[in-house]
């Protein structure tokens, strides 16, 4: 199919006619922090703040707390409540390649052996309108990871900023029937690709933050029982957990109870690696240290998601640079692990 | 790639929300030790009854709904299929809900999750059962599951010990497996009493009294985590290989299917891959956390 593209003026139309048909979110601010919000009319004024959102879409698929079911408490016994409906159809637009291919790492886990029923329902029911990254933070790194600002791999339909018009791209069978539907869009000339061509060049070329995420796995493996490294460059964690809770990979969940009078839900929540009782049993805790909480977590990224799914679970977003309070930087982290030649001299 | 194959799981198990708790129904409350209570139960659903399966070394999580919901080995034996059985050692909120409940009361159960014991490769073998507290639950599933097939494994040894008399679980079970003449039942304490007339000694030493030999023998370990890490040296320096020695291993854990993270050892997940695993395996573990 050839591309197709759509005035820059015309978006908020084009998720008017969408919203008639889906629940349609957008980048959004809130209170100054830049998470996704249903589409509500008016102009599209996210396309000029819009770099990345503090909140990753990951929540909209994977919510921070979810009720999972319900339950009646009568006498000695419970009556259960089906989960509640996930919505029908709905799409999220403006994704960015790094939180697109995040989802595709998330559904691994999801679906791997027992199916996750209320992740794969959203991912099932979602369209993904992904819109190329022309302005990357100075904490971003996605090309380290083999994902390009303005990669179409894991969107069904991809826009890519050509100035007044936006080249429009339709990658699957769901992005492509969104196109068939409107009118809003026309035929991309052979300027416009080549314009298309020319930001996706220059986007990626403002990705300047480097890490070496192949070389990383043999290290880390090496690395393990490096006490001294991993207490060193987990000095100044302070344990909070936003780097895993705004990660858009990251999944882990509590699961919890609540019950009013005679009324309950069961609801799972984002849990992070980062928090001592995660981890803790009657008698031991594994992980009761900080640096090993720590090393679990770049373990798992680089060295343990790549071993069971082939994949790193990393995107190079860059959140957890630029969203820490006390400035700690993974792409440090990864750069200075202790070579194998080195460990072995040590030993 | 998908790691986990289930297709070989019981139908009840796929499908459906994998995450809602079928309602079953407490039938009988054995007290074992001051803080440890043997649950008897029952799912409400025939069909259920009639279609569930599992394998000894398999775990389970228990809901009381309003609580939480937490993981348990199931400590009867598929052999004796009438009913369930989980033995619970109050240690938090939900095992003090769990305590507070009386017969008749309902609970959720989801499961059964995880590995067993590879009665394939025990069958045939001298069986050396190491036990310690409560960590006799899962290990006692597989014994009367062998017992009930007593003619396809070898010799049966079971050391069994708590820290004092008070604290031994499943008297009544100790009683039979030492009336057993196909089995040799030693029970030990860390502490005795007046009324002790038995050993006094740590499992680890104990052990090295018996003196299991390692031929064609098998050592399936289970007890707190400071017996586990004296018993495998104790049966190593007895001349058990790393292969020959079986335990099941404990993390806290909240989904049971691999999914809600903490309970990994490197990219091993008790819940998922174990939580039985052989020495051999555990030692190849990149990582100590164990």
């Amino acid at each position: 199919m050839t591309a197709k593209k759509i005035a820059r003026r015309d978006i908020a139309d084009l998720l008017n006619e969408w919203s008639r048909e889906f629940g349609v979110f957008v980048p959004s601010r809130d209170e100054g922090v830049a998470k996704w919000a249903r589409w509500g009319g008016g102009d599209a004024g996210f396309l000029e703040w819009y770099r990345n959102t503090v909140v990753p879409p990951k929540a909209l698929f994977f919510p921070p707390l979810e009720e999972m079911f319900s339950f009646q408490k009568d006498g000695d016994g419970y009556h259960v409540g089906q989960p509640p409906p996930t919505e029908d159809r709905w799409l999220v637009f403006g994704i960015r390649p790094c939180d697109a291919r995040a989802l595709a790492v998330l559904a691994l886990t999801f679906k791997d052996g027992y199916q996750d029923p209320y992740y794969l329902a959203r991912r099932k029911n979602g369209v993904l309108v992904g819109l190329g990254c022309t302005r990357p933070y100075e904490s971003c790194f996605c090309t380290s990871l083999g994902i390009s600002p303005t990669d179409a791999a894991n969107v069904d339909l991809m826009l890519t900023d050509i100035g007044d018009d936006f080249l429009v791209e339709a990658v699957t069978d769901k992005g492509k029937e969104l196109l068939s539907k409107t009118s809003l869009v026309q035929a991309a000339t052979g300027a416009d690709e080549a314009r298309a061509e020319e930001a996706r060049e220059a986007a990626g070329a403002r990705v300047t933050r480097k890490v070496d995420s192949q070389g990383a796995h043999e290290k880390l493996r090496a690395g393990f029982e490096d006490k001294d490294f991993w207490e060193r460059v987990s000095a100044k964690c302070i344990s909070c957990g936003i780097c895993t809770f705004l990660c858009p990979t990251c999944y882990c969940f509590d699961i919890s109870d609540e019950l009013v009078k005679k009324q309950g839900a069961r609801f799972r929540s984002w849990d992070s690696c980062a928090f001592p009782l995660y981890t803790k049993m009657p008698v031991e805790n594994p992980r009761r240290e900080k640096w090993r909480r720590l090393r679990q977590k770049v373990c798992h990224k680089y060295e343990f998601y790549p071993d069971s799914f082939d994949v790193i679970a990393c995107t190079g977003c860059g959140r957890c640079i630029r969203l820490c309070p006390v400035n700690w930087d993974i792409t440090r982290v990864l750069s200075s692990l202790p070579a194998q030649e080195q460990l072995r001299l040590e030993r | 790639m998908a790691l986990s194959d289930i297709s070989h799981r019981p139908k009840f198990l796929r499908e459906g929300n994998v995450y809602l708790p079928h309602p079953a129904v407490i039938e009988k409350i054995v007290i074992e030790t001051a803080d440890t209570k043997t649950f008897h139960f029952n799912f409400k659903d025939e069909k259920l009854r009639e279609e569930f399966t599992f394998q000894s070394g398999q775990f389970c999580l228990l809901s009381v709904l309003g609580i939480g919901e937490a993981t348990f080995c199931i400590s009867s034996s598929p052999t004796r299929r009438d009913h369930l059985e989980c033995s619970i050692k109050e240690v938090g909120r939900l095992t003090r809900a769990l305590h507070r409940l009386g017969v008749g009361a309902e609970i959720g159960f989801r499961g059964p999750y995880g590995n067993s014991f590879p009665l394939d490769f025990l069958k045939g073998k001298n069986l050396v059962f190491v036990g310690g507290g409560i960590g006799l639950a899962p290990l006692r599933s597989l014994i009367w599951n062998v017992i009930d097939n007593r003619q396809e494994y070898g010799r049966i040894d079971i050391i069994y010990g708590a820290r004092t008399p008070a604290d031994l679980c499943f008297s009544y079970d100790l009683e039979a497996w030492q009336q057993d003449k196909t089995v040799n039942m030693v029970t030990t304490v860390d502490r005795g009493d007046e009324a002790w007339k038995g050993r006094v000694g740590l499992v680890p030493v104990v052990l090295e009294e018996v003196v299991p030999s390692p031929d064609n023998s098998v050592a399936i370990v289970c007890g707190p985590p400071i017996m586990i890490r004296f018993t495998f040296p104790a049966l190593e320096k007895l001349g058990f290989s790393p292969e020959q020695m079986l335990t099941t291993l404990e993390k806290r854990m909240k989904c049971g299917i691999g999914k809600c993270g903490r309970c990994n050892i490197g990219n091993i997940y008790v819940c998922r891959d174990g939580p039985v695993f052989s020495y051999a395996e555990i030692s190849s573990f990149i990582s100590s956390e164990y």
